[in-house]
């Protein structure tokens, strides 16, 4: 998904540029055309259609998913520079509903696999419980690291946990 | 619309001056703190964790200083240019600012204070051992001293525009927007003017606010803040702060490149409406930096990806559009600070991209505070505010009798421009890659994007050291 992210902003970053480096190149050129005035309606008209649909179509489903009634719960606690969670076997395709919280300062709950690939975060607050809903579709050992930064050790704020499949 | 000759010199340039060549240096001396950071990232140093995070610290304070100190000195500059402002007040701007400056420095590298330039409520008074208290109070009064002048600064424009215009309101010129007359309209700059000062001492307001409480909350721990207003009080200060360096520097354009192209730029209803919009999305948009807080309502974040979006409308479809109309077929002549100004509007432009696909929730869960994130603003305020005001510095010493672009500022340009972009764009290909923001070490497996990042800010650093030895050459020419 991330490569994706990438390729697209990478796709339109080219474009944006495309639009203004045709004017930069063009100094010695020919002036604007009289339909200008109308080309720039139709650029920032086509924004707002755009935004519109991007829009709903990425939020008519809200992101931040909700548990449902089977969700296993798993509360996780941190302070700097520590986590400590319920559980280290989480079950491979069961919905999990991570209830976050510090003890002292802001933390952020980054969720990665093994290849180090971020799969879902949440930040951590004190005096705040913080949900984050995953269910993870393949057995094996996950890392938490600290996604905001909480102090001279933030870079260690790391922990271990383990997928496993039923019956394992 | 009145026409001015912005060459002439007036009373209070010489501090102008001055203030480009403080924010110059700093500028290439927080370069260098961030070429550190990244060759420390890519395993090339071995920095001891605490100064890795003070030198953090200093970069971020350090850069948005100098970005707000480049942008609030071309602001006043050109809105010298069409209302009388008083040096006095700059004087005391600049003299407030330096003071903070100082407080920030000491309290980092005497104190030991390394709690990032957000300062993320109650992480100043948990160091865990690292500083103590009184570092984080210099540290913030610094913010303070700041801030104070700042509004100071605000408060002289909005005088002299009220006076000018018999309100701020017409100063922004919204009665035009409105349906109002076009007589007496105030020239882009001005209204540019109008518009930062509002919003931007609506978010020092809050900075203030949350400022107080943290030296309270630092000299009597028991004074507790709820940490989610705290956290939403910094946010909407740091984001405002932030943009205002870039809404204050975009009056270069407005002014300088009319003078390459003989195209004034106009207060047209779109233009106003524009800056109508900023005004508002500005403040509204803070809420992305939120958006993995799922304990504020849904409707707050649903606002902060939305307004994200839309805050990219008037950028690329009002100020880089009427930049690509003036400059087409104007026989504009490439030199140093016109190459400079419009980059800064086509990295700025370009660079809101990665921020607006940040500001979408699903995606903010995936790159919310890796390197994605260092990724956008490196490309907005780099290749965007920085090099406006460069550009705006380059122009203030000009050489007259130079027309065109000697080779050596050719070369010191795409190695600006070359560098700049490698250096940015790698920070994306990290945040895709999953690398965390922030680390003082990394694992081995990421540092060879920090190792090639580290290459690319040589180039940035040589480069800018290129473009304020240049300045200080033109300033003892001038002299």
């Amino acid at each position: 998904m991330q490569t994706l992210i990438l390729i697209v902003t990478l796709l339109v970053m080219m474009g944006v540029l495309a639009l203004i480096m045709r004017a930069v190149l063009a100094t010695e050129g020919p002036e604007p055309s009289a339909n200008a005035p109308k080309t720039r309606s139709k650029v920032i008209w086509s924004m707002v259609v755009l935004g519109l649909v991007v829009s709903v179509t990425s939020l008519r489903e809200w992101p931040h998913t909700q548990a449902g009634g089977d969700a296993l719960v798993v509360n996780i606690e941190s302070g700097q520079w520590w986590w400590d969670t319920d559980t280290t076997e989480i079950p491979l395709g069961q919905q999990v509903e991570f209830r976050v919280t510090t003890e002292d300062v802001n933390q952020g709950l980054g969720i990665y696999n093994s290849d180090m690939q971020l799969l879902v975060q949440v930040q951590a607050m004190p005096s705040y419980t913080n949900k984050v809903v995953y269910t993870f579709e393949e057995p094996g050992t996950y890392q938490i690291l600290c996604m905001e930064f909480c102090g001279i050790a933030h870079h260690a704020m790391t922990y271990e946990f383990d997928v496993v499949e039923a019956g394992a | 619309m009145s026409t001015i000759d912005i060459s002439q010199p007036a009373k209070g340039d010489g501090l102008i001056k001055l203030t480009m060549l403080l924010g110059g240096v700093v500028f290439l001396l927080m370069m260098v703190f961030g070429l550190v950071m990244r060759a420390q990232q890519g395993g090339w140093l071995d920095l001891d964790p605490a100064l890795f995070y003070q030198l953090l610290t200093a970069h971020g304070a350090g850069m948005v200083g100098s970005a707000a100190l480049s942008g609030a000195a071309i602001l006043w500059y050109f809105t010298g240019r069409h209302v009388p402002l008083r040096s006095g007040i700059y004087l005391a701007f600049l003299g407030l600012f330096l003071l903070g400056v100082v407080l920030i420095l000491g309290a980092i590298f005497v104190g030991g204070y390394g709690g990032a330039w957000t300062f993320l409520f109650p992480l100043p008074a948990l160091s865990g051992g690292a500083w103590e208290a009184w570092a984080a109070i210099g540290f913030i009064l610094g913010y303070l001293f700041i801030g104070v002048g700042f509004l100071l600064f605000y408060l002289e424009i909005g005088i002299q525009l009220v006076k000018r215009y018999g309100g701020l309101l017409k100063a922004l010129g919204w009665h035009y927007l409105f349906g109002g007359s076009a007589e007496d309209v105030p020239p882009p700059t001005l209204i540019a003017a109008a518009s930062v000062l509002v919003f931007n001492t609506i978010g020092i307001v809050f900075g203030a606010a949350v400022i107080a409480a943290s030296i309270i909350n630092l000299i009597w721990p028991d004074f507790a803040v709820d940490p989610l207003f705290a956290k939403n009080a910094i946010y909407f200060f740091g984001h405002v702060f932030i943009n205002a360096t870039i809404y204050m520097a975009i009056t270069a354009v407005y002014e300088i490149v009319p003078t390459y192209t003989g195209r004034p730029w106009k207060t047209t209803r779109l233009f106003v409406g524009a800056w109508f919009a900023v005004v508002i999305f500005v403040q509204a948009v803070y809420f992305h930096h939120l958006l993995q807080d799922v304990n504020i309502p849904a409707w707050a974040l649903a606002v902060g990806q939305i307004v994200s979006y839309a805050s990219g409308v008037p950028l690329i479809g009002v100020t880089m559009f009427s930049l690509a109309l003036y400059l087409k077929g104007s026989g504009l002549k490439w030199d140093l600070p016109a190459s400079l100004l419009v980059l800064g509007v086509v990295g700025w432009s370009i660079g809101v991209i990665p921020a607006i696909i940040d500001g979408m929730i699903a995606v903010n869960k995936l790159m919310h505070n890796t390197q994605w994130v260092p990724g956008h603003f490196h490309t907005y305020l780099l290749l965007g505010e920085v090099a406006m005001a460069f550009g705006f510095a380059a122009w203030l010493v000009r050489d007259k009798a130079q027309t065109a672009m000697s080779a050596l500022d050719k070369l010191v340009f795409r190695a600006y421009v070359g560098g700049g972009a490698g250096f940015a764009l790698i920070f994306l290909w990290s945040g895709a890659s999953s690398i965390p923001r922030r680390w003082a070490v990394h694992y081995e497996a990421w540092q060879f994007q920090s190792q090639l990042a580290t290459v690319f800010a040589c180039v940035v650093v040589l480069a800018t050291l290129g473009l304020v030895l240049r300045y200080v050459r033109g300033l003892l020419r001038s002299a």
